[in-house]
């Protein structure tokens, strides 16, 4: 399970793809953990080529969620499937995590 | 029309990329929609992991894993021998509506089952757990 980086301006896009379950979610933690610095201050989690989420990924990116807090850094998620913003609906994610649709307008977004 | 499938795993998690892939090939013959495969995937796995996490002092045990397709409803039978673990008293409810830094690690699989699924029961049978959970299969 790798996490592929890009930088546009000042924001850090990781991207992942595939599934993320509760038999690679440590390896999905420790290639985010790897790929996100403590001096980011804009993250953008690029979702496009996700197909699928459990229980086990949603608490890695709730952790990433709460460590970029700490760091004062901003985050915001982007391009979930249908079937994936249900599940961060229903677990409460999209209230405490920013949501968009696509990647240009996570970043727009962080700019602002 | 009706439609079973019956399983049997080991507790390991490698073997959730069986069941997926088990599941997703029931789905194409059955027809379900996309959402469908993922949802009950995911439940499935939700059950499976705590199973695997707490069920057990250690060692491998099996699991069961039974399907039934039926008048447009589908209902999903997994049975452990692990302690008794009824998820609907038995699990804690997380604070789905907690400020982030309040947010707790984990508690959501059940919570997501719950909510995903049309019906959950659970009883303790012959010293097994047996989690009943039914959906619809929308076309």
């Amino acid at each position: 399970m790798g996490v592929t980086t890009e930088r546009q301006d000042n924001t850090l896009i990781a991207k992942t793809e595939g599934r993320i379950d509760g038999a690679n979610a440590r390896e999905f933690q420790d290639a985010l953990d790897a790929a996100i610095d403590s001096s980011e201050r804009q993250v953008v989690l690029d979702l496009e080529e996700v197909s699928y989420i459990s229980s086990a990924g949603l608490r890695v990116i709730l952790l990433t969620a709460k460590s970029l807090q700490k760091q004062e850094a901003k985050f915001a998620v982007c391009s979930l499937s249908e079937s994936i913003r249900e599940i961060f609906e229903i677990s409460g994610f999209d209230q405490i995590i920013a949501v968009h649709d696509s990647r240009d307008e996570a970043i727009d977004a962080l700019k602002g | 029309m009706s439609a079973e499938l019956r399983l049997k795993i080991e507790t390991k998690r490698d073997e959730l990329d069986r069941v997926s892939e088990i599941i997703e090939n029931f789905g194409l013959q059955e027809d379900w929609p996309m959402d469908l495969v993922f949802k009950v995937n995911l439940a499935l796995e939700e059950i499976v992991i705590n199973v695997m996490n707490y069920g057990h002092d250690g060692g491998l045990h099996e699991v069961e894993i039974n399907m039934t397709c039926e008048d447009g409803s589908l209902t999903i039978e997994v049975v452990d021998d692990g302690r008794p673990f009824d998820p609907l008293n038995d699990a804690p409810k997380p604070d789905v509506t907690a400020e982030l830094e309040n947010r707790d690690i984990g508690g959501l699989g059940i919570h997501i089952v719950r909510k995903m699924m049309s019906d959950v029961r659970y009883r303790r049978e012959q010293g097994k757990n047996h989690l009943t959970m039914v959906t619809s299969i929308e076309k």
